[in-house]
């Protein structure tokens, strides 16, 4: 009945074409979108590794003055084959990166706990397996100043997205990796945390 | 099948395209309706049944009166007899979901400042805020009023008794000398009666010294000087939804005097009063009042033996007032009043009146007997709610770890609006008509 409709009817074909051009566009959008992001944050990835070198970001976290979306640190997982730069905030804009810090917590390495925030699915999906992390698997992490290396302390655990005590201070000297949970979704936060273990020697 | 299975999912699609686009603006064009002006009335109704003045002593029977106001507030008052406590019934809340409703006030066998008995007079009166819905009734009612015969009854009888004495010698004469004697005395009611019944100044009729005496036997039987039956009078202020009401209503009355005058039982003279009604109505969504009233109606039954017995009615006309026994010291007068309205051009507050009748007896006998029947009342005024719709302010977001993840239905809804394009262009390709090379090749 609709192929004898459309047949007889040359406007109603033409709409419907417009139409299903359309929603193949559309369709494609959404599912290549995971795939853009992923493009879009190996651009400024390599943008960062520059910047982390360079001696006027060195200057600039000396001076603790380093900017939301700039390079701050870059993070190590063996386990993981992870190696990322890890940019200061944790807007969405800088989280485009793949991973921010928590400006209200410690610099790296620095007293009390460090938080760190990552995407699992998009945007280079950093944190994409750190739920497979075990305690005394080791997490490295390189300042434009030194470096250290914290040690996971217990096995990840799952909390709502407003339990910002697990990124209170601490006493001790640790680091707190957040990520969405379950994979895809922001329902909930997956938390690892790491206890500092060692300082590097500065590059 | 197929067919309604595709249109379904271009629906889907289509669904889930909206839902997409709308999203995003639903977030963020939110307004609330923001109370600018609140409402503000009142009503208020007033009732009263009888206002008598008997000799210079006041006295009011069946008195209601109700207020109410958005503040909110409620009272409310029913008396069978003014100022007698017993009678008296007040109630007041001033505050919102509160309410009154005491007993009822009733005194039996009352005497009045010494001139009047009252069988039962009772006072009621109910108020409320509940449901952010103001009330208030008042209600007086009484039943069975008398003036105490004796002290009145006296002198009225005792000049009765003197003009009829002084009639006697005449009675063998024609009519018209009859008449011409009693005209001075009775005034126009003898010539309204003596027209209706076809009896002119120069027509002969038997003696009348026997119909003299019967008045002067009817006058001796008369045991009170007037005989008062009251309906009720209520006032009631109601809020509803759409309105404010006020409505005040004194039920009708009827004043004998001279009651038991006739061999029949008869009274000289009945005045019968229909009800009054006064409503008011401010209407909450307009703010326009509307008074309306339906004022008292009244006619008059004269019951005169002396003139063979028969019970004549006399209409009265507004603005008209009728004369009885002019020029005598039993001379009466009745009065019909009129409605009227009053609306405040400011305000917009508007207020009814429907009076009822005024009636002075007996006006050489030390002032008289004055009655103000069936009156009623009522006034509205107020303010409309006012409201706006204003944007409503960014919702402050809650505190929250980092946000690192995605919607979970993208990918979904792009693998349907990908299954919904594909299944269209099938639908369009097996729809294109065949082509001339094609047809020829076959």
């Amino acid at each position: 009945m609709l192929v004898d409709l459309l047949r007889s009817k040359r406007w109603l074909r033409r709409t419907l074409s417009g139409v299903s051009v359309l929603l193949l566009l559309g369709g494609l959008g959404l599912v290549g979108y995971p795939f853009a992001t992923n493009m879009w944050t190996d651009r400024i990835q390599a943008r960062l590794e520059d910047q982390i070198a360079s001696p006027e970001l060195q200057q600039a976290y000396k001076e603790r003055k380093i900017e939301t979306g700039d390079s701050l640190t870059r993070i190590k997982i063996p386990a993981l084959g992870l190696d990322t730069v890890v940019v200061e905030g944790v807007t969405p804009s800088a989280l485009r990166a793949g991973a921010g810090h928590y400006p209200q917590t410690p610099l790296p390495c620095e007293q009390g706990n460090v938080a760190i925030a990552g995407h699992r699915t998009t945007y280079g999906r950093p944190f994409g397996n750190v739920d497979q992390l075990k305690p005394g698997d080791t997490i490295e992490l390189t300042t434009p100043i030194g470096g250290c290396v914290y040690q996971v302390a217990k096995a990840p655990w799952v909390v709502a997205p407003s339990e910002l005590s697990v990124i209170d201070p601490t006493s001790e000297r640790s680091l707190t990796l957040t990520t969405c949970h379950p994979k895809g979704s922001a329902a909930q936060r997956l938390i690892i945390r790491a206890t500092w273990v060692k300082d590097l020697k500065a590059a | 099948m197929r067919t309604v299975q595709r249109l379904g999912a271009i629906a889907l699609t289509a669904l889930v395209m909206g839902a997409v686009l709308a999203l995003p603006a639903a977030a963020q064009t939110g307004t609330q309706t923001v109370e600018t002006r609140p409402e503000s009335f009142i009503a208020t109704a007033a009732a009263r049944g009888l206002d008598l003045n008997l000799f210079g002593n006041h006295v009011t029977i069946g008195q209601s009166s109700a207020l109410i106001n958005s503040t909110p507030t409620a009272k409310a008052s029913g008396a069978g007899i003014a100022l007698i406590a017993g009678t008296v019934s007040t109630s007041e809340v001033n505050a919102p979901e509160q309410s009154a409703a005491p007993p009822k006030a009733c005194a039996i066998n009352l005497p009045v400042a010494g001139l009047l008995t009252v069988e039962l007079a009772c006072g009621e009166s109910k108020v409320s805020t509940t449901n952010g819905a103001p009330s208030a009734y008042g209600a007086g009612a009484v039943a069975g009023v008398d003036l105490l015969g004796a002290n009145l009854l006296d002198p009225i009888v005792d000049l009765l008794r003197s003009l009829l004495n002084a009639l006697l010698p005449v009675v063998d004469q024609t009519v018209g000398t009859v008449l011409n004697t009693l005209t001075p005395v009775l005034g126009n009611l003898l010539g309204g009666l003596t027209g209706s019944l076809g009896l002119g100044s120069g027509s002969t009729v038997a003696p009348v010294s026997g119909l003299v005496n019967d008045l002067l036997d009817g006058v001796q039987r008369a045991t009170q000087l007037l005989d008062v039956k009251v309906g009720d009078s209520t006032a009631q202020t109601v809020t509803t939804a759409g309105a404010v009401t006020a409505t005040a209503t004194a039920a009708g009355a009827q004043i004998d005097l001279l009651p038991g005058l006739t061999l029949g039982g008869s009274p000289l003279l009945s005045i019968i009063v229909g009800s009054a009604k006064s409503v008011s109505t401010f209407d909450r969504a307009t703010a326009v009042s509307t008074p309306t009233f339906d004022a008292a109606v009244a006619r008059v039954r004269l019951g005169l033996p002396l003139l063979g017995g028969s019970v004549t009615e006399i209409p009265i006309q507004l603005n008209a007032p009728l004369t009885l026994l002019a020029g005598t010291p039993l001379e009466t007068t009745i009065s019909l009043g009129a409605g009227r309205t009053v609306k405040d051009p400011n305000t917009g507050s508007v207020a009814s009146y429907a009076d009822g009748v005024s009636i002075q007896l007996l006006k050489g006998l030390n002032g008289g007997i004055g009655l103000e029947l069936a009156h009623a009342e009522t006034g509205v005024g107020g303010q409309a709610r006012l409201v706006a719709q204003q944007a409503l302010a960014p919702a402050e977001p809650v505190p929250q770890l980092a946000k690192t993840g995605n919607d979970p239905w993208l990918p979904l809804a792009g693998a349907g609006l990908l299954m919904a394009a594909l299944g269209i262009r099938r639908r369009i390709t097996a729809a294109q008509p065949v082509r001339t090379s094609e047809r020829v090749s076959q």
